[in-house]
């Protein structure tokens, strides 16, 4: 009988648990947490502000090859034309942008978004949002070279991208620490303070 | 914590960050240090000497700029906006001082205020960065006291 007895007790407790279970209970990150976080966003911001120089304007001429690459061997069907037609179009060189007719004002596009990107990461400010520019960028960059490097270098800066779009990194050591409260109270009264504070 | 013991310390953490930064730069880890050192035109040949004497300029910079903003805040809680704002302008400072007008002297440039595109990108950034993290962990670390007594 206690065999049983004592068998059945941790059927009772597990089923305990399971109701305990079935209420996740929140998570709240401490400080330190916080600020390990911020600190990472801040490094992820000055990984996109250094890409920025071998690609500088007027030209973005570092940027070419890399386009060119990435027509070559993009693993999305497709994806190669896409570039081929709008990035490339007109190129006659593989080496240089030469004759290309759309290249310096897209590369520009592509050069501003990633200047985004770092200013919202390194500052914080509105960091959900260069966040979610960031994953979108690495995403097409993991769509593109993917298989020209080591298969995780993009995927990673696609995964870190994701841990700052989930996190509000920028509410520590960022300029968001300010803004949110802020955007959270003028939400209650105007829609466009409301999807704003979405991203900080 | 007294404002300016605050301030230094706060400075001191965010000239850590731009220290930090140093380590992730292309070449090999340190090899922005020197410039440090060329802001006020020392130079020192040993490589491992000149890496740590200008990390170490570099953290005694941060906390005088620290100092000066524990001084601005009169021993008063400030907000964040002051925090922040107060951080700014004191980044652009840092970043007129030695990145425009020390360096540009100490080159011996046409002019104090000398800068191309590319100078301008890679430092103004970071002095503002220096300026609004100073802001950021001084009002952080006044937040702190104040839940903690309330």
């Amino acid at each position: 009988m206690s065999i049983s007895s004592s068998a059945r007790k941790p059927k009772g407790a597990a089923a305990t648990g399971a109701g305990e279970g079935a209420v996740a209970p929140p998570i709240t990150l401490s400080e330190r947490s916080s600020t390990g976080l911020a600190l990472l966003r801040i490094l992820v911001g000055y990984l996109w502000f250094q890409q920025l120089f071998w690609k500088l304007p007027p030209t973005f001429a570092g940027l070419y090859g890399y386009v060119v690459r990435e027509s070559q061997h993009a693993i999305l069907p497709g994806y190669g034309a896409l570039l081929q037609h709008t990035f490339l179009a007109g190129c006659s060189s593989l080496s240089s942008p030469v004759g290309c007719t759309a290249f310096v004002p897209l590369a520009a596009c592509v050069w501003t978004a990633e200047l985004l990107v770092a200013i919202s990461l390194l500052f914080g400010l509105f960091t959900r949002f260069g966040a979610i520019l960031a994953t979108v960028l690495s995403v097409q960059l993991y769509v593109g070279l993917a298989y020209t490097e080591w298969i995780w270098t993009y995927g990673m800066l696609v995964l870190l991208a994701l841990v700052l779009v989930a996190v509000p990194a920028g509410r520590r050591l960022g300029v968001d620490l300010w803004l949110a409260p802020r955007l959270q109270a003028a939400g209650r009264r105007h829609r466009l303070a409301h999807i704003a504070s979405w991203f900080v | 914590m007294h404002t300016l013991h605050r301030g230094l310390l706060a400075g001191i953490c965010a000239s850590l960050v731009l220290a930090m930064f140093d380590f992730v730069t292309d070449g090999a880890p340190g090899n922005g240090f020197p410039g440090v050192l060329r802001w006020f035109g020392l130079t020192i040949t040993d490589p491992t000497i000149s890496h740590w004497v200008g990390f170490f300029l570099l953290i005694v910079l941060g906390g005088v700029f620290g100092l000066i903003f524990g001084v601005l805040q009169r021993g008063k809680l400030i907000t964040a906006g002051r925090a922040l704002l107060t951080g700014l302008a004191l980044g652009v400072l840092w970043w007129f001082i030695f990145e425009v007008a020390l360096a540009n002297i100490t080159n011996h440039a046409s002019s104090p205020f000398n800068l191309s595109f590319g100078q301008f990108l890679s430092s103004f950034p970071l002095a503002v960065l220096f300026g609004v993290l100073l802001g950021a962990i001084f009002i952080q670390w006044q937040a702190r006291p104040a839940a903690e007594t309330s």
